[in-house]
């Protein structure tokens, strides 16, 4: 091989950016590895048991930003005990430790506590942005900490966390020195806020351009604070109770008439229909919409609002925008490429909900659409051959019909025709859920098809272990598999044990599988942490008396050179 | 199934007090179905019976209720856990939806019940019990109002969109605000109509003291400042719902 002097070959290695270049180019040789190692500034440690955090601070000492995830996709719907793991303080200790240009960090589904956040704000004197998403163990004490010592600041992004309420005070933390946010995001705190600091927060940082409010800040506030800000981009709004007749409500539409630069508007907590026309000024240039924490604006309201909106690319709404609202957004979004409908009744029947008439229409009207996640009470196979045909583009698609394992209402049958247009049609699909009644030849189909697909979400689907196996031989690319409640068993956990080690992780939980097979998998393959999580109470008795023909409750595989992790708790067995 | 009786009142008091609780037939219904409109009733122990195995209700066949989700799979599907799939944050942001109507034959208003607040069918029945024993143990929950009079009480009641009457109180503020509450509370043949919490507290505010003559024809969607409170034993003449009879407290 030619040989390049190092400095050049740092030079065209900048030039990369995604970690999967940077991954291969490592490999090629040794001076490459140290090269690419010491030039990297982003890293991503998709499964923070995957490697020890040590090890990632000593390959990239001059890291900048670090993103990790913890726990499995299926904690976010209760699926996970509360104490499994997925601790963030072994990462930023190392990190502390080991890379002092640490300038950002991104946590999702992590247990972060206040000594972890203190540690961080700390050790970084250069720190400047932090997302959390869906974690879980901090205080507003851990937020003032950051808000103390992080004296550039950019960025606080808190996204659905867990944040335990210990006062208003931590915004005040902000000293008056710090100029320098971008962006801030609390929408998720459930306390009451020191609306005056934010608002003279607000008004010190002129570059703030993304701001998220909770719902303890007022209309009157938030008039204020779009006063300070009218070059904001991204706005979440607070508690948008607001009488029409009332002076705040009037003063509401001129401030929002002077809100030029807004793409982006969310949040409309305890939001009525007749807060919506002082929205109307910014809607013509809105990019984002979500709508879906606001389950009492609906029908000619919330249509109106949204036809108005032509340049939307991203909708967030709830299912009580029904059929007729989606036929209106697919008349008036031709630009539309997101679309999420989330169920506004979870536990009994509306009868406002959306049906496969309002995937179709969508379908048809907007064929830029490239990322579904519809919650709906049925679903047809000939409406998902239309969508199919109508949008081959989409990239991720999620499906949930409500009523688990439910038929095709109109043919009585299984939905696998459906799902497979889907799967034919879309080449680049990367991200699958599927529901409904499911047959082992939606499985099939997929293995067939799916070449892209990286990621596959499974529940009350399939006839037997033929189903699981056809996806694991079919999909080259997949990374994640989680299942629920399927007839899979051991045969098809064992069929293919290699494939697991090209996997991040596999999910089963109320399948067919038993210890037997489980141990037999980790006894294969010692570079899986097979994890058994088995909340029973009766779960001391097989400590000692363990049956191997034991249906496990819940089985957890990934890929690890780790090796087994020292922080489980009891529930969890690592065989 | 109606808890609407004809009749002097004098048999309606003593079917009131001489509640036989095991012979009420109870219905669970989503907010939003009226009870007319429900074509299945379900005893107590058929509930209490109800299967969680999901095969169960995944055979569950359309020639049900027609009001799908209404009485056993919405029971049951409260109990699968991570079903449907949709993360803690959002579930209790549009927590108010949980919330199901419970109406008991014999009583004269409906109660409403956080599903999500009870871990288990035992739990539930409990909850329920102590909700209508109020019936035969005259023990109310909120504060009572007694007509010095004759000594007769009070309860506070509104009449929902569905045209139940529910008892006030059972629903939470905190969650009363977030919601869009367009309950109706009776008064002397004029509907209020109390868009939010403030409004609602204003037109309870207003239920001491207030005497007015009967007027008909009032526009529904009119807030008006009167509202009054419905004698517990005349709540049961619901049907036709003329206020005859209505007396405002003190």
């Amino acid at each position: 091989m030619t040989y390049f002097p190092e400095e050049v070959v740092e030079h065209i290695v900048d030039f990369l950016g995604s970690h999967r270049d940077r991954n291969a180019v490592s490999t090629v040789c040794k001076a490459w590895y140290q090269v690419e190692r010491l030039s990297r500034r982003n890293v991503f440690v998709g499964n923070c048991y995957a490697i020890r955090p040590e090890r990632v601070m000593a390959r990239f000492p001059w890291m900048k930003s670090l993103s990790v995830k913890g726990k499995p996709h299926f904690a976010d719907f209760n699926l996970v005990p509360y104490d499994w793991g997925g601790f963030a303080q072994p990462w930023i200790e190392a990190a502390a430790r080991g890379c002092p240009c640490l300038e950002e960090l991104r946590l999702k589904r992590m247990v972060v506590t206040d000594d972890d956040l203190e540690l961080l704000a700390r050790s970084f004197p250069n720190f400047k942005s932090l997302v959390l998403v869906s974690c879980e163990g901090f205080s507003t004490d851990g937020l003032a900490a950051i808000a103390t010592y992080c004296r550039g600041l950019r960025e606080l992004d808190l996204q659905e966390n867990e944040v335990e309420d210990h006062g208003c005070q931590w915004l005040s933390c902000f000293p008056d020195s710090c100029t320098s946010l971008v962006s801030l995001n609390f929408a998720c705190l459930k306390g009451e806020i020191n609306a005056n600091a934010l608002e003279r927060l607000v008004a010190r940082c002129p570059d703030l351009r993304s701001l998220k409010l909770n719902r303890a800040i007022s209309v009157e506030s938030l008039n204020r604070i779009l006063a300070r800000a009218p070059h904001l981009v991204d706005l979440g709004t607070g508690s948008m109770t607001v009488n029409h007749h009332t002076e705040a409500y009037h003063r509401l539409i001129n401030t929002f008439l002077r809100c030029k630069s807004l793409r982006s508007l969310s949040g409309f907590w305890d939001a009525s229909s007749c807060c919506l026309q002082a929205v109307y000024p910014v809607c013509v240039n809105l990019a984002a919409l979500n709508l879906s924490y606001a389950p009492a604006i609906q029908g000619d309201d919330l249509i109106k609002l949204i036809c108005l909106c032509f340049r939307l690319q991203k909708l967030w709404v709830l299912d009580c925008i029904g059929d007729k609202g989606l036929a209106a957004v697919a008349s008036s979004c031709k630009d539309l490429q997101e679309l999420r409908v989330f169920p506004s009744d979870i536990y009994g029947a509306g009868t406002t909900a959306v049906t496969e008439e309002g995937l179709v229409a969508i379908s048809s009207g907007c064929p830029k659409l490239n990322s579904l996640l519809y919650f709906c009470y049925q679903m047809t196979n000939t409406a998902l051959v239309t969508v199919a045909k109508n949008c081959p583009h989409f990239t991720r698609f999620r499906l949930c019909i409500l009523d688990p394992g439910k038929p095709d209402p109109v043919t009585n049958q299984p939905l696998d025709e459906g799902f497979g247009a889907i799967v034919r049609s879309c080449k680049n699909l990367r991200r699958l859920s599927l529901s409904g009644l499911l047959t082992d030849k939606v499985f099939l189909y997929i293995g067939m098809h799916a070449e892209h697909l990286e990621m596959l979400s499974i529940a009350f689907a399939g006839d037997s272990d033929k189903g699981m196996v056809y996806v694991l031989n079919g999909c080259k690319n997949l990374r994640k598999l989680e299942i629920r409640d399927c007839p899979f068993g051991d045969d098809a956990l064992l069929k293919d044990v290699t494939k697991y080690e090209t996997m991040r992780s596999l999910w089963m939980s109320s399948c067919d599988v038993t210890l037997r097979g489980c141990r037999a998998l980790a006894a294969k393959m010692p570079s899986l942490n097979v994890e058994i999580i088995n909340e029973s109470d009766e779960a001391d008795e097989f400590q000692e008396n363990l049956s191997d023909l034991h249906k496990v409750e819940k089985l957890y595989v990934y890929r690890t050179v780790a090796g087994g992790r020292t922080d489980a708790p009891d529930f969890v067995w690592i065989l | 199934m109606s808890t609407t009786e004809t009749g002097n009142s004098s048999t309606t008091e003593s079917a009131v007090s001489g509640l036989d609780y095991e012979e009420t037939q109870l219905t669970l219904a989503a907010s939003g179905a009226s009870r007319s409109e429900l074509e299945r009733k379900r005893g107590f122990s058929e509930g209490v019976d109800l299967s969680l195995e999901t095969k169960d209700f995944l055979s569950g066949s359309s020639d049900e209720a027609p009001i799908s989700g209404a009485g056993e799979p919405s029971a049951a599907k409260a109990q699968v856990v991570g079903w449907p799939p949709v993360r803690s944050f959002r579930r209790n942001v549009l927590k108010s939806c949980t919330y199901v109507k419970v109406a008991v034959d014999g009583t004269p208003y409906l109660r409403k019940v956080d599903l999500e607040a009870h871990a288990g069918y035992q739990q539930l029945l409990t909850a329920l019990e102590e909700m209508f024993s109020c019936f035969t143990a005259r023990n109310y929950p909120n504060e009572r109002l007694v007509d010095p009079v004759n000594g007769t009480e009070y309860v506070p009641t509104y009449e929902d969109k569905d045209g139940d009457w529910m008892l006030i109180g059972d629903v939470p503020w905190k969650v009363r605000s977030s919601s869009n509450f367009t309950g109706n509370i009776k008064g002397f043949g004029s509907h209020v109509e109390a868009i939010n919490k403030e409004e609602l507290e204003g037109a309870i505010s207003t239920i001491h003291g207030k005497h007015h003559s009967t007027e008909n024809n009032l526009d529904v969607c009119r807030f008006m400042q009167t509202a009054s409170l419905m004698k517990s034993s005349e709540a049961v003449d619901l049907a036709p719902r003329t206020p005859t009879g209505c007396i405002t407290a003190r």
